[in-house]
């Protein structure tokens, strides 16, 4: 039975990350176009990513992008789960379904809907304007870690502050936003981590100033499909991977979420 | 003792939407030093009144005065009140010591003062060494302890604690509620605590304030309620009772089905029907000032107690004896019991 149940599960494993390793596999061909398996492997692909120019001016602008993104979808989230967590008012559950309704709606269909808001304001194609984008995907995430940390923040903790003198704006600063840390890095680090990745809605919305490493790479494989592709993914991932065990490390996302 | 150092006036609370007031007309004071407990069963109000005179809880009128003082528009962090919560509401990403130099930080004092403060705070609630600990490293009862320090080191004008023993366990309840009310005695700090636990109210304040339905019934030392209960609801809800029926037959005499005559404690004119009140445990065996005649109905053997149910007339009383090796009285048996005087209580008229 046990032997049964460690096969279905390697198997299920091997389904899940089939597509990564078939592309770290072929990362390291040295043929110019994508074909699995490589008939001679060397580590050409990456020289040539880490080369091009326009990979690492858009991974600039991207890990820029992130980090803003990030920042603001937390500082966002935070003002926004205090309101829906700790006030009662009216419209209360209508504003908590429009800040996680990102979630129900198709990317494309968000990523159409933006470029119609954007272009009149003329802010396609600017940093504002991808920002502002992926703040709409990115809020519902900070929105969600944070109410969850902020809902298992006992109330009279924050009492016994304010009681022993700290003032509102204190008590938030050195009690609230403490005790909430774990929800707000893993909503930061998520948000980043979308913003970083994220390729339907910026193909709506940027061109050239602007282009993210999505957007780039999506550009680069209408016109050559070359282990470059497929190099650079692989450094993509492991950039995610090492983020996500730092934050693991430092404060447990498993349990942030 | 006779300068009034917490007032409470006229004080109501009613909540939104709340048929009735959850705290209704409440009035009382304390002389500085003075320990209160506000007892009574849960939902009563008495948690309110703790919250309102932190400041946490708005009350909808009334007044609380603070040395004389209208504290109403004084926002909750500088009321000067320490606090003491049920759950203990200790800062978790703080250390102990930390914890305790939160109020004396937020008052603006200078480091060093603030260490040696924690220092001698972590000492009378025999926390020392313990000041480097997480507050998840500490058991249930040296959590309570920070809690107190936290609440006294800042000097308040006045110690609030919510239902302080109620998460312990019972050995160290006892241990912590004597331990209590030896630092309040030390401190000399004016404190009100809040309990459903009569022992608790009983053993450590100087006076208890007994609240039902959001009234104040009753409010006295712990003798004074325990032996004179005003009302039927202190006298049932604080030890157990025998409520008798009867009619006033001359000054300070009764006559009760069963008994004849029962000379009790109160004022109530001749004629008038009344309420008396025995406690169980006052019966004794034997003639006394005031004796009767009944059959014993039922009877438990409790080790140190006996309790048995003695009837006479149309009258059923509980009266718990004290045992001992020699003969006991049994089921079915007649015996003589009798109680004195200032043993009968006269709680009201008979309803």
């Amino acid at each position: 039975m046990k032997a049964i149940r460690n096969l279905c599960l390697m198997l299920l494993y091997l389904f899940l990350l089939a597509p990564i390793i078939v592309v770290f596999i072929v990362s390291f061909d040295t043929r110019q176009y994508l074909a699995f398996p490589p008939e001679s492997w060397s580590f050409g692909s990456y020289a040539k990513v880490f080369a091009n120019d326009a990979f690492i001016a858009a991974f600039g602008r991207s890990v820029v992008i992130g980090l803003v993104v990030g920042l603001i979808a937390v500082a966002i989230g935070m003002l926004l789960s205090m309101a829906l967590v700790r006030y009662k008012f009216r419209g209360r559950d209508t504003i908590g379904f429009l800040v996680l309704a990102p979630f129900l709606v198709p990317s494309i269909v968000l990523a159409v809907g933006l470029m119609l808001v954007l272009s009149p304001m003329g802010l396609l194609d600017t940093y504002a304007g991808i920002m502002l984008a992926h703040l709409g995907i990115t809020v519902p995430y900070t929105v969600r870690t944070i109410t969850m940390s902020l809902m298992a923040v006992d109330r009279r903790i924050e009492e016994a502050a304010m009681v022993h003198g700290a003032s509102p704006f204190t008590v938030f600063r050195r009690i609230t936003l403490p005790l909430v840390s774990p929800g707000l890095i893993a909503g930061g680090v998520i948000a980043f981590l979308i913003s970083f990745d994220e390729a339907t809605i910026s193909l709506f919305i940027v061109s050239i100033r602007t282009s993210t490493l999505p957007t780039e790479i999506y550009r680069y494989l209408e016109y050559s499909t070359d282990p470059q592709i497929a190099a650079l993914s692989v450094v993509l991932i492991l950039i995610s991977v090492a983020v996500v065990v730092l934050v693991e490390r430092l404060i447990g996302l498993r349990k942030a979420i | 003792m006779t300068e009034r150092h917490v007032s409470v006036e006229n004080l109501v609370k009613t909540y939104p939407g709340a048929a009735k007031p959850s705290v209704d007309d409440v009035s009382f004071s304390l002389p500085r030093g003075e320990m209160l407990a506000l007892l009574g069963p849960s939902g009563c109000g008495k948690t309110t009144i703790l919250r309102m005179i932190a400041g946490l809880v708005e009350p909808t009128s009334g007044s609380i005065r603070l040395n004389g003082r209208e504290v109403s528009g004084i926002p909750v962090y500088k009321r000067n009140m320490g606090m003491v919560f049920q759950a203990y509401a200790l800062f978790p990403h703080m250390t102990v010591a930390e914890n305790i130099a939160f109020g004396l930080e937020m008052r603006g004092i200078a480091k060093a003062d603030r260490a040696a403060k924690v220092a001698r705070a972590l000492d009378l609630v025999k926390l020392s060494g313990l000041g480097d600990r997480r507050i998840t490293q500490l058991s249930g009862g040296q959590q309570q302890r920070c809690a107190i320090a936290r609440s006294l080191v800042i000097e308040p004008e006045l110690l609030l604690l919510d239902e302080p023993l109620s998460n312990l366990d019972a050995k160290l309840r006892d241990e912590m509620r004597d331990e209590i009310r030896e630092i309040q005695g030390r401190t000399g700090v004016t404190a009100i605590f809040v309990t459903h636990d009569q022992d608790e109210a009983l053993s450590m304040a100087d006076r208890l304030a007994v609240m039902s339905a959001g009234r104040l019934e009753q409010i006295g030392t712990p003798r004074q309620i325990f032996d004179r209960p005003e009302t039927e609801f202190v006298a049932s809800f604080i030890g157990a009772g025998n409520f008798l029926n009867g009619r006033v037959t001359a000054a300070g005499e009764a006559a009760v089905d069963g008994f004849g005559a029962l000379r009790f404690v109160g004022d109530a004119a001749v004629g008038q029907d009344v309420r008396l009140m025995v406690r169980p445990h006052r019966l004794v065996m034997g003639g006394a000032a005031n004796s009767f005649t009944g059959t014993v109905e039922h009877i438990v053997y409790r080790g140190q107690i006996l309790t048995m149910t003695v009837r006479a007339g149309e009258t059923r009383l509980q009266a718990d004896l004290h045992t001992h090796a020699g003969a006991l009285p049994e089921k079915g048996q007649t015996v003589t019991l009798g109680v004195a005087p200032e043993d009968v209580t006269f709680i009201g008229r008979a309803a």
